[in-house]
């Protein structure tokens, strides 16, 4: 098929136009290199301890806590966060460019960014949301049982839980739908 | 060869084309980076992170596909990654060439007086687009073949004729009427 056009001087404008000559030396892409991979390698480990120091805190509370239905709260806090943390770094860590980039073409690159982003999003209530639930309810729960608060305070504040996570749900759930139309689209033009 | 001598010669190789690469496309990775990015700062973030990631992928180069596609397939790659990461950011809408092809333009038929105006309508044109068709339109004017787009994208030969198609008529419309680009 001949790619001659009709528009030579859209392609001489294009390529004449005045650029900055950005350049840099193997040395320069090295250090830069170094220096991505240390960023995302402490971005991760900031995620890591903010999850340590949750699990702390609900341990501290299992040791000092002398209501058992407390304690058990708090273990199966302890549960979901472990769980969480565990899917997080499986799923979702933040991760440096692929190496192969050049080994993939547009489409499939694209396709399988869109894909892997969907299979975060779809599964949030399985591997994100889902396992705070048993702690979160328990804890309702013992204080309901353990009379330290009003039903009607404890009821809002379940409420309010309960709010979040189908707010976060949702959210999720049309980021999904957007991703699978894109994602769709793609397949439609692949099959073209 | 012993492991540490192997390890050296592909650091060694991995340079050359490296060096080799941004000596001949350097000047191509930045006009596919303005496409990407209006912000100069940002651009030239782009542009880093373009030349990073090719140095990074020149370590898995295997021959299977010319050395310009692949610079070429890792430069967009990597730019639609940043493109899906800017686009959650700034929930900025993109539309694909059909859609191009159906909007009205305010400029249709103006003359572009000026080179730096008409690239500019260029670039707003480009950026409006999606991944896919940016990739296509920036192949186009960047002077590649239908067969090297088509590698380049992994679109069909014949959806790559189409869009080349789309291409020209939205330039040739946008740009045309006595103005001294399509002269």
């Amino acid at each position: 098929m001949s790619n001659e056009s009709p528009n030579p001087n859209m392609k001489e404008l294009w390529q004449c136009q005045t650029l900055e000559g950005i350049k840099m030396s193997t040395e320069e892409i090295r250090k830069r290199a170094t220096k991505f991979e240390r960023k995302i390698m402490w971005r991760n480990v900031r995620e890591y301890v903010a999850t340590a120091i949750a699990v702390a805190l609900f341990v501290s509370f299992f040791i000092t806590g002398h209501d058992s239905l407390f304690r058990l709260a708090c273990a199966l806090m302890i549960a979901g966060l472990a769980y969480m943390a565990y899917q997080l770094h499986h799923r979702a860590s933040a991760r440096s460019m692929p190496a192969n980039l050049g080994a993939t073409n547009s489409l499939q690159f694209h396709r399988t960014e869109l894909e892997r982003q969907l299979d975060f999003v779809r599964h949030i209530w399985r591997w994100y949301l889902g396992p705070m639930v048993p702690g979160l309810m328990a804890f309702s729960v013992a204080s309901i049982v353990g009379g330290h608060n009003n039903p009607w305070r404890a009821a809002l504040v379940n409420s309010l839980f309960a709010l979040c996570l189908i707010l976060v749900w949702r959210l999720n759930a049309y980021e999904a739908r957007c991703l699978e139309r894109r994602i769709d689209e793609l397949a439609k033009v692949a099959a073209d | 060869m012993s492991h540490i001598a192997a390890i050296t010669a592909q650091s060694s190789s991995q340079d050359n084309l490296y060096q080799q690469t941004a000596e001949t496309y350097g000047s191509a990775i930045e006009r596919l980076a303005r496409a990407y990015e209006a912000n100069p700062d940002a651009r030239r973030d782009l542009v880093q992170d373009i030349h990073i990631a090719l140095w990074r992928s020149f370590a898995g180069f295997d021959q299977r596909c010319s050395l310009r596609t692949w610079i070429y397939r890792v430069a967009h790659n990597a730019a639609t990654s940043y493109v899906i990461k800017q686009r959650r950011a700034r929930s900025q809408a993109l539309v694909g060439l059909e859609e191009l092809e159906n909007l009205s333009d305010a400029n249709s038929g103006q003359q572009v007086a000026d080179r730096d105006r008409a690239l500019d309508q260029l670039l707003n044109l480009i950026q409006q687009l999606k991944p896919l068709d940016r990739q296509v339109i920036l192949s186009y004017l960047e002077g590649l073949d239908a067969a090297s787009i088509g590698e380049i994208t992994g679109l069909s030969p014949g959806n790559v004729a189409t869009k080349i198609h789309r291409i020209k008529s939205i330039l040739t419309r946008r740009f045309h009427a006595g103005g001294q680009d399509e002269q």
